[in-house]
């Protein structure tokens, strides 16, 4: 914030209290997520802790891309848990972005209750951030028990990640306090045919915490690749 | 002050620093070795009520103000009692010696306590392997050492031990009882302010010189209820050990008027009395492995529902993270007139929760017990951890690796 804006609204909280100006969203610490894009497209520097972010977009979009890049960076500073509801984490992508793979919980529940048992369990446990993998299809009965899961993970300070078709349902859309939507622009190739990685379009749907309507483009690179930008790692 | 045998003491005064300190120290143990006092907040008016060796050198006793006794010692910690810490390792020192041997009692002080030794001496004849066993076993669980008195009475093996140091018990054998008591100040009998008065103003300052005077004397100028005092000047103690028992189960029960046939509100009611349960049960610094669910229904028979734990837990978030899937699950088919909590196979808690006395810890189960949980519960595939193997075969199902965490 600009000094002389600051100024300003010192004068005002000082002249008229309460009724002065004030940040609109609430102070929210935030995880890095390992990727500077998204960190910058959040406007808190990653993604908040104590709440549910949410990844949409259709298939081939790079969301469960991103999500496992930021589980790699989690991993690397503390315990880390995938509810991996379609069973489709794949162990050697994350060890290839140097993920700590003894640090990683995969739980592969049975049901959407069972899911949310182990969420909250492992949350009030110590694990630092969870990132869920929830088809459409499995997700029945969730806007029940994202209530009590949200209470839960707040209280124990833990990020959550909900990787989700691009139409979530409303319930949601309701409870996460980031909406973040990704569409495939392109996929890039080498000059020897050989996959590099895609590009992607990520808009801010929805943020509690910042602005929201931010929109970012870049390449995410695929780990046997090279990105075309070098702050990627 | 071992001497030749004549008979076996059977007493054992076992006593610890006071439970506050010792709570203060298991949760910061960089406390230990410096001056702390313990009562409350320095600017708050209150009492000290426990104090380390290093304070009580500067001249800080229990029962002073704290104002006071800042100005005793103003380079010393003061801290608020830990009430609950305090409870469970009171506790945990009463339940390590009942698992010792039960004819175990609790005394008045706190960090205080006796053991009747005759049963032990079938497992250790030798005394003084049987010490060094009481100690270890005391020294694990609470972390210091404790000063142990063996005598042929409660009174006396509590003046032992109040002056014996860690690792060196004070045993006295029955027969040297009276010339043992001798060399201590009348103040070390429970004496009424009167009673130390009037000895006072006779000349009588040690246990030695009340001694020499005969009982019918001492009865004639003290009265009857003095004769008590005068007994135990001679090593006669005549209360009996009040045997300690550990608790078998905690209950929480609610009427519910009218019957509730609604699940949201029998969760707010089970929650409420899982709150109840882990009160008393942090109270007592124990943990349960099983709760019963006894659910009584208007006009249908009772049904109750069990709860396991995969380790003893203690606080409502978790029994109720137990309870809560159950109560969903139970097959209730009329209205409810009544519901119980009954939490069975109690345990001291810091057996499978050795941080429960750890700053942060005790209300947060660690990843492991976590998943030891879930997987108790859902089977063990529910949680796994991937491992690749860059040498195996070309496929990725044989590269990967999966097992339960």
């Amino acid at each position: 914030m600009p000094d002389r804006l600051q100024q300003a609204i010192t004068v005002l909280q000082t002249r008229f209290g309460s009724a002065a100006p004030r940040p609109a969203a609430p102070p929210c610490a935030a995880r890095p997520s390992g990727i500077a894009e998204i960190d910058a497209l959040t406007g808190i520097g990653g993604w908040p802790v104590g709440r549910l972010s949410l990844l949409a977009g259709p298939r081939g979009s790079g969301k469960r891309t991103l999500a496992q890049r930021s589980l790699a960076a989690a991993s690397r500073e503390g315990p880390v848990a995938y509810v991996d509801f379609p069973s489709r984490l794949d162990p050697e992508f994350l060890s290839r972005i140097d993920a700590r793979l003894d640090r990683l919980l995969v739980v592969r529940p049975k049901s959407l209750r069972e899911g949310m048992a182990s969420i909250r369990v492992l949350a009030r446990a110590g694990v630092d951030l969870i990132g869920i993998d929830l088809p459409r299809a499995r997700a029945a009965g969730l806007d029940a028990e994202l209530p009590h899961l949200l209470h839960r993970i707040a209280e124990a300070d833990c990020t959550l990640l909900l990787i989700h078709d691009a139409d979530a349902d409303d319930a949601i859309r309701y409870y996460a306090s980031l909406i973040l939507s990704f569409q495939r622009r392109a996929w890039v190739f080498s000059r020897g045919g050989d996959l590099e990685g895609l590009e992607v379009d990520a808009a801010v749907v929805k943020n509690r915490l910042a602005p929201p309507g931010r929109t970012e483009r870049w390449v995410v690179p695929y780990p046997h690749g090279k990105s075309r930008d070098p702050d990627i790692p | 002050m071992t001497h030749g045998k004549s008979r076996d003491p059977d007493i054992c005064c076992i006593r610890t620093p006071h439970p506050s300190l010792l709570a203060a120290w298991l949760k910061t143990p960089a406390w230990r070795g410096r001056p702390l006092i313990l009562g409350g907040h320095v600017h708050e008016r209150s009492d000290v009520v426990a104090v380390s060796a290093e304070a009580r050198a500067q001249g800080v006793v229990e029962g002073m103000s704290l104002n006071r006794a800042q100005q005793f010692a103003p380079d010393a910690m003061i801290e608020p009692v830990d009430q609950e810490a305090t409870a469970r390792v009171r506790q945990s020192f009463l339940a390590t010696l009942h698992r010792l041997t039960p004819d175990l009692a609790a005394a008045p002080e706190p960090g205080c306590a006796f053991l009747r030794l005759d049963r032990l001496t079938l497992r250790w004849p030798d005394r003084a392997r049987l010490l060094a066993a009481i100690t270890r076993t005391i020294e694990e669980v609470i972390g210091s050492a404790p000063a142990l008195g063996v005598a042929s009475s409660m009174f006396v093996s509590t003046v032992a031990a109040s002056h014996a140091t860690p690792g060196r018990p004070v045993v006295v054998e029955p027969d040297q009882t009276r010339a043992y008591l001798a060399r201590f100040p009348i103040d070390t009998l429970p004496l009424d302010d009167d009673l130390r008065e009037y000895l006072e103003l006779l000349g009588v300052r040690t246990i030695g010189r009340l001694q020499t005077i005969s009982r019918q004397a001492f009865r004639r100028q003290f009265g009857l209820k003095a004769l008590d005092v005068y007994d135990l000047a001679i090593g006669i103690d005549r209360r009996r050990l009040q045997p300690w028992r550990p608790p078998v189960r905690i209950e929480a029960s609610e009427p519910l008027e009218p019957p509730v046939d609604n699940t949201q509100a029998l969760q707010f009611i089970a929650r409420a009395l899982a709150e109840q349960v882990s009160t008393s049960l942090l109270a007592q610094g124990l943990g349960t492995r099983a709760v019963r669910i006894v659910l009584n229904q208007e006009a249908a028979p009772v049904l109750a529902v069990e709860v396991r734990y995969a380790y003893p837990v203690t606080t409502a978030t978790e029994l109720f993270d137990g309870i809560r899937p159950r109560l969903l699950r139970a097959s209730i088919i009329a209205p409810l007139e009544r519901i119980t909590l009954r939490a069975g196979r109690l345990e001291p808690a810091y057996i499978r929760q050795p941080g429960l006395l750890i700053r942060r810890d005790g209300f947060q189960e660690s990843i492991a017990d976590a998943v030891a949980r879930l997987q108790e519960e859902y089977g063990a595939p529910v949680v796994q951890r991937a491992e690749v193997r860059s040498d195996a075969a070309p496929l990725p199902d044989h590269r990967i690796l999966w097992k339960p965490a």
